[in-house]
């Protein structure tokens, strides 16, 4: 909405800007990849926070190592949860920009301050990266086609024109962050927040992202059977409420 | 009196037993085992009589065969038992999140501060 008052103040300088941004990184066994994912936003952003959804691994005790602020659910609760608790973490931080950032390496930290400048600018309440817009380093041919249903699924059910529906880096401003409240606990959370951006009519816009792909972060992601059973869960929820 | 009839007298008597002990042992209220006991013995009588006290309502409601009007009237509330089976189930999945949340927002503040 292009005229809150936090648009009218001049533009924060980078400075200020990396102060006013929380990252948060949804993690569930991760304690492989996590602590490179952290020092490498720490490099650009000061505060990072990861939730450790109930991680049977040392996720948490590595992320606090390479200096991320960590909570912890005491029991997995997914995926959309784990984002929804870092978010009132972040809020409660007093952060102005909340950017979400999945935890198994496959995005790149220098892409947050692309999917923030528009943000800053006053141009949109949310940015959505897209890796169809950028580049999407070993993307299997399989995977490719699970997607491109994802964003017909979407027009679909909302009518929303994006070009990458399930990519978890994200950025909120503060506003828009606190009317979020993401119910649905597992990943059919990509869906939810695309419902909620269109249900309060929030402006966005879909900002190119690298993603690379890697054996882990490939090993880590969906099943074809695992999406299915996301999309009914989202059809039914959708009955229910 | 038939086999069918004896199994299903022999489960009912099991039933009202094991709703009697849980009674006892106060996992069940009154309410609820008397409530339990009150199907328990509407079943018994419609497996012993069920010319007389099934097969006249099916009729009136043009189903025909009693049996029937069972299998009919089991289906139906089966689906409503799953349905909010289904509903109660997301409410309390809603509930530990929230729970879970409260707990990992509170520890997280008492670690880190406001800052």
């Amino acid at each position: 909405m292009p005229s809150t008052p936090e648009n009218l103040q001049p533009p924060p300088s980078p400075d200020e800007l990396k102060r006013n941004a929380v990252i948060v990184v949804p993690a569930y066994n991760e304690e492989a990849v996590v602590a490179r994912v952290v020092s490498d936003l720490l490099h650009h952003f000061p505060r990072v926070v990861v939730v450790d959804d109930g991680s049977a691994d040392k996720t948490a005790a590595t992320a606090r190592s390479a200096g991320a602020m960590v909570i912890r659910h005491p029991i997995n609760r997914g995926q959309g949860a784990a984002l929804q608790t870092g978010i009132e973490f972040a809020l409660a931080q007093g952060a102005r920009y909340i950017v979400t950032f999945d935890a198994d390496g496959q995005h790149q930290a220098g892409d947050v301050i692309r999917l923030l400048e528009p943000l800053i600018r006053g141009e949109c309440d949310v940015t959505l990266g897209s890796r169809f817009l950028g580049e999407a380093r070993n993307l299997p041919a399989s995977r490719k086609w699970l997607l491109r249903m994802g964003v017909w699924f979407t027009r679909w059910v909302n009518g929303l024109r994006l070009t990458d529906t399930h990519n978890g880096l994200r950025a909120f401003s503060r506003s828009a962050a606190e009317k979020l409240d993401i119910q649905l606990d597992g990943m059919a959370h990509a869906s939810e927040i695309i419902d909620f951006i269109s249900r309060n009519r929030l402006s966005f816009r879909e900002v190119p992202v690298e993603i690379h792909y890697t054996e882990y972060s490939l090993a880590k992601g969906q099943t074809t059977r695992g999406i299915l059973r996301v999309a009914i869960q989202y059809l039914l929820d959708k009955v229910v409420r | 009196m038939n086999w069918f009839q004896l199994l299903v007298l022999v489960v009912l008597v099991l039933a009202l037993l094991v709703t009697l002990a849980a009674t006892v042992r106060g996992w069940a209220t009154r309410r609820e085992a008397i409530v339990w006991a009150v199907i328990c013995l509407a079943v018994a009588a419609a497996t012993l009589e069920p010319e007389r006290l099934i097969a006249p309502i099916a009729r009136a409601l043009g189903i025909g065969r009693g049996a029937d009007l069972v299998f009919y009237t089991v289906a139906v509330v089966m689906l409503i038992g799953f349905w909010m089976t289904y509903i109660r189930l997301r409410f309390l999945r809603r509930q530990i999140t929230l729970l879970v949340r409260q707990l990992a927002l509170m520890e997280g503040k008492r670690e880190l501060g406001d800052r």
